[in-house]
């Protein structure tokens, strides 16, 4: 075990942040943190790195107890935080030197660990500059660079996509998996289901502090009851034929909000199929139709009732 | 690891454009604003030769024993006097054009024309009075005892300096010197700038750098201590500049002990620098807040210390109001720079850097107090 | 309206800073007012300068007694403590310019005409010292003469004789003064205005010009249905606005500071020559928020022009006091001539044309400034326009 956290408690005052959070993370995974905004993420990783005193629970990292003082586990740690944190006096280059140099002691390695690391973020044209001239996506990179420089066993990137461009993010991402194709483990947190979805080879959906469910995103989404989502674009459509319609096999749901009706099925061959059909007898007209399969928000729907992202 | 951390923090605020303008561009520049504006001012304390009319009548010319006296004191380098004979009119004219202080009518007694009181008038009509005070001496001894004349011009001629300026124990009492120590001491604590930097870089639920730098292996107060030398080194080195342009560009007499100087600017920057981590470590507001107390405190403190005034150093300093005098780190280093230039003996200047350095201890041990913390209950 | 309540909310968010130079005015104009209140003395009579002394004397014998009435006349005694380090404050400070010891056994020797001196500490060169040093000289050396002119005299008698003698005066007439040479502490409070009132200015306008040098706020404005003339013209009423308040603020003070002269003639030309400085205040305002970007950089650049301005202009210390280099320095600043301009509006007596003119040509130099400051900030927008 990589990571392993066990009850976990952290309070607010009344607010109970983290709720007996219990989960542990394997060698080589991309472990996903995923929950809405507030839901416990940041609050987690910082109690993973003991920066923040917790009220109860256990965390171990590399099998040992995680303390202020565990330099030698601090070593093989690095930390992408969701601020971006660089010295604005300092140029890219420099920075990443700064960060490298309070893990890596020997100059030439560090110089080559700084290059490699310019070259993973693509800054390379941007060495000279100072963080204030960098763009958005560009500063994000810089601080993933500056977090995984020393070439740390365990990454922690806690939402380094935030306010990003969409090619960045995507150079983002890329660079996360190839980071843990070249053996870190990554904790990885996020609220955007979709960046989970694409990299993360396990997840764990958190919501006011708690764990609502942990699995590959496969395993997800066969927690759920929901199959596939048919939306059908229509202007005529009566009361009677929204009621037969929920009368046929394996469907959980029909909505209508003219001019488009939702049709929510469980899990079973020819769903889409079905509907097809009924739509054709009863001669409805009809403009647009498609057909999804269950997405992580569902997900998130499903167990707590409510949008992952309001 | 300590050069590593130090020589990044040296580039750091070397580069901190506003830091380097306060602490150090700011000071330099108000030392020479001092400068062209005190400089002449002892000068209107000094002794300058008063310009004089004396109304050339038959009664100047006729009364030898008046015009001798007067001539007398308008020859040589130590005369009173620049004397100019003039007619009643012209002498009014000069008068009126300010092209002299006053003009003296020869009679008995003689008469001085003025148009405002002032020393300088004061001091024509001090010698006037000394002249008829003598007269009327002369007068009193041969109304006596008339056979004594030549004793009594023997005597006369024989005027005596009776004061001696005691052995001076320590500099001039120029006051001026003292406004350009409060510059500097102000200027030393202007180094909380950059101790504030430190501490808040340092204190994970301030900035996220901060936290930052608390994930990495490097122990705490390590990092703290590296970054704060490389503080210290840049303030050190803005203020040796400072000393060095008051005292060589500007000319400003520091008095005999240099290396004393030199300890009291050494002393005088710690504190700046640890007041300032002090007042982040212990101030858990937003960051303007902060550099409005620090501005605020070190304002106020210069201005008790006389900076802006130097009465007010003295009401003080001789009212004995002790809480004010010791507690206020402006004063203390001001003080300081003033017992060196001044006085013969280092017993004040012992006790206020003694007083200072209990400061400091105090600002770096709350501020170890506050920043030794490792985990924080919110972040 | 817009862009005008948009100016006066920026200003609005100043404010705090602004107090801060109200606070200093407002201080330091007490402070002055009342130490040189204590100093003017309008008698029509000549009145001795008496200058602040220690007079510490070893032995108490009648010779030093009439020393020390003697003294009186040119001098206030001032008790200090019996501590030499006290006593060099005191000198330092100048709560006294001269300390006098009379060594113990100096009577005694001085009557049997021994070689005697007494010591002094003294700011050196002074004039009150020699003054002082006078009338020292006068009572020892009249003495002295008695001592060896008259033979055997008892102490009681020489000082007898001293009295009689020593108080014997000049006679002093006090012509009226055609002019007052120092009206320092009389126009301080304008003057003063030359530091509060810019300060406020130029960060007030600095404060506007930073807010629309904002390349992504100009670009928005101008893609507003605002045209860019009228959007000129409410920023340029909104900085009218604000000077305009800021100078009826500093204007009372002003009054409240100098209550008797509220009503002269006088005041009329202060008032005038204000009002055009705070156009000027507003220029230079304009073209440091048109040249300097960032809120920090420009609380620099105000806190160095203005306070140079002031010290170098007789602001903080009276212009007759500083030397020729640096007036000639600060000849290249407004606020010289707005210092001068006071000064002689304040000497004024009289009112006819050419007495007026000194002080309308000091006034019409501000003018210029005004326009110059203008011209470039313009100049210089024009160039960064188009670059």
């Amino acid at each position: 075990m990589v990571v392993k956290v066990s009850n976990l408690v952290k309070r607010y005052g009344d607010l109970i942040a983290l709720d007996h959070l219990s989960f542990s993370i394997k060698e080589g995974e991309i472990f996903g943190l995923l929950g809405p905004n507030g839901s416990g993420k940041t609050t987690a990783i910082n109690c993973i790195l003991a920066l923040l005193k917790y009220d109860k629970g256990e965390i171990e990292v590399f099998g040992e107890p995680m303390t202020p003082e565990s330099y030698h586990i601090k070593q093989d740690i690095g930390i992408v935080m969701q601020n971006v944190a660089v010295y604005n006096e300092l140029t890219v280059y420099e920075n990443i030197d700064y960060f490298c140099g309070l893990y890596i002691k020997d100059k030439a390695l560090k110089k080559k660990y700084v290059e490699e690391a310019i070259e993973f973020v693509d800054l390379g044209e941007y060495r000279n500059f100072r963080p204030k001239k960098l763009s958005g996506g560009l500063l994000r990179r810089l601080n993933i660079a500056c977090g995984i420089a020393h070439k740390p066993k365990l990454i922690i990137l806690d939402e380094p996509t935030v306010a990003v461009d969409p090619q960045s993010r995507n150079r983002i991402l890329e660079g996360i998996k190839e980071l843990n194709s070249n053996g870190a483990t990554v904790i990885y947190t996020s609220h955007y289901m979709e960046e989970v979805e694409q990299i993360c080879s396990r997840i764990m959906i958190i919501d006011k502090g708690k764990a609502i469910a942990t699995g590959t995103k496969e395993e997800l989404k066969a927690m759920i009851s929901l199959g596939e989502k048919i939306t059908v674009e229509s202007y005529d459509v009566s009361e009677q034929q929204l009621a037969r319609l929920r009368e046929l096999p394996n469907i959980v749901s029909v909505e209508y909000n003219e001019p488009l009706i939702v049709i929510k099925s469980s899990k079973g061959k020819n769903n889409l199929e079905n509907v097809l059909e009924f739509i054709k007898k009863e001669n409805i007209q009809f403009g647009k139709i498609y057909s999804e399969l269950p997405t992580l928000n569902d997900v998130f729907l499903e167990i707590t009732g409510k949008e992952l992202r309001d | 690891m300590f050069v590593h951390i130090f020589a990044n923090r040296l580039r750091c605020l070397l580069r901190d454009r506003e830091t380097m303008f306060w602490t150090f561009m700011f000071p330099l520049a108000l030392a020479l604003f001092f400068y062209m504006s005190l400089s002449n001012v002892g000068k209107g304390e000094a002794f300058q030769e008063i310009d004089v009319a004396v109304v050339n009548d038959s009664w100047y010319q006729e009364n030898q024993f008046f015009r001798t006296a007067l001539e007398e004191a308008s020859r040589g380098d130590d005369r009173l006097f620049n004397l100019t004979l003039a007619t009643g009119e012209e002498a009014r004219k000069l008068l009126d054009d300010g092209k002299i202080k006053g003009y003296i009518i020869a009679g008995d007694p003689p008469q001085l024309i003025v148009n405002e009181s002032g020393i300088y008038q004061s001091i024509i009509k001090s010698f006037l009075d000394n002249y008829t005070q003598t007269f009327r001496a002369v007068e009193k001894v041969l109304e006596n005892d008339p056979r004594i004349y030549q004793e009594v011009f023997d005597s006369l001629g024989n005027r005596k300096n009776y004061v001696k300026e005691a052995p001076a124990a320590g500099g001039k009492p120029d006051n001026l010197v003292y406004y350009f120590y409060t510059l500097i001491a102000m200027a030393c604590m202007y180094g909380s700038f950059f101790g504030m930097r430190e501490a808040t870089d340092i204190q994970a639920d301030i900035t996220p750098l901060a936290a930052r730098i608390n994930i990495a292996p490097v122990h705490k107060l390590k990092a703290f201590l590296s970054s704060t030398c490389a503080a210290l080194l840049i303030h050190l080195s803005e203020m040796m500049i400072l000393l060095a342009f008051i005292r060589y560009v500007l000319n400003i007499d520091f008095g005999p002990r240099a290396g004393y100087v030199l300890l009291t600017t050494v002393i005088g920057s710690i504190t700046g620098v640890f007041f300032g981590a002090f007042v982040s470590a212990v101030v858990k507001k937003s960051e303007g807040i902060k550099v409005g107390i620090l501005i605020g405190v070190t304002m106020i403190g210069s201005c008790l210390a006389g900076m802006m005034y130097i009465d007010m150093k003295y009401i003080i300093l001789s009212k004995n109001l002790p809480f004010l005098y010791w507690t206020n780190p402006v004063n203390l280093l001001s003080d300081a720079f003033y017992c060196l230039y001044y006085f013969d003996n280092l017993n004040r200047y012992a006790l206020n850097i003694g007083a200072l350095s209990c400061i400091t201890v105090l600002f770096c041990a709350l501020t170890y107090l506050f920043i030794r913390r490792r985990k924080y209950a919110s972040l | 309206m817009q862009v005008y309540k948009l100016c006066l909310k920026i200003i609005k968010k100043n404010i705090p800073v602004m107090l801060i130079y109200i606070f200093i005015y407002l201080s330091v104009s007490i402070v002055v007012t009342l130490s040189s209140s204590r100093q003017n003395n309008t008698g029509n009579d000549f009145t001795d300068t008496k200058a602040n002394i220690a007079f510490i004397s070893g032995e108490e014998t009648p010779l030093i007694e009439g020393l020390r009435k003697e003294l009186g006349r040119q001098a206030n005694f001032i008790n200090l403590p019996d501590k030499k380090e006290a006593q060099q404050d005191a000198l330092f400070f100048r709560e006294v310019v001269y300390i006098l010891r009379i060594p113990e056994g100096f009577t005694q020797k001085f009557m049997a005409g021994e070689e005697v001196h007494l010591e002094k500490n003294s700011v050196p060169d002074s004039a009150k010292a020699a003054y002082i040093d006078l009338a020292v000289d006068q009572y020892l050396n009249t003495a002295r003469f008695f001592l060896s002119t008259m033979g055997d005299v008892t102490q009681e008698s020489l000082v007898k004789y001293l009295d009689d003698v020593l108080s014997q005066e000049a006679d002093v007439k006090l012509m009226p003064a055609p002019a007052k040479t120092d009206v320092y502490g009389l126009v301080f409070s304008y003057n003063y205005m030359a530091y509060s009132l810019s300060s406020i200015l130029v960060l007030g306008m600095a404060a506007i010009m930073a807010a629309f040098n904002n390349r992504d706020l100009r670009n928005r404005v101008s893609c507003s249905p605002v045209r860019e003339t009228a959007a000129n013209l409410q920023i340029f009423l909104a900085s009218l606005t604000f000077a305009g308040v800021a100078w009826l603020t500093q204007i009372a003070f002003c009054f409240f500071f100098d209550i008797e002269n509220v009503l002269t003639m006088n005041t009329v030309y202060l008032l005038l020559n204000s009002l055009v400085f705070t156009v000027c205040g507003t220029a230079m305002g304009f073209l440091i928020g048109s040249v300097v970007k960032g809120n920090e950089a420009i609380s620099a650049v105000t806190n160095v022009v203005v306070l140079g301005s002031c010290f170098i202009s007789g602001v903080f210390v009276p212009a007759q006091l500083l030397g020729e280099t640096t007036l000639r320095i600060a000849s290249f600043t407004p606020t010289y001539w707005f210092v001068k301009a006071n000064n002689q509006a304040a000497q004024l007596t009289q009112f006819d044309l050419s007495s007026v003119r000194l002080v309308l040509s000091d006034t019409a130099v501000i003018v210029c400034f005004a326009l110059a400051f203008f011209a470039l900030s313009l100049v210089i927008r024009k160039v960064r326009r188009f670059s």
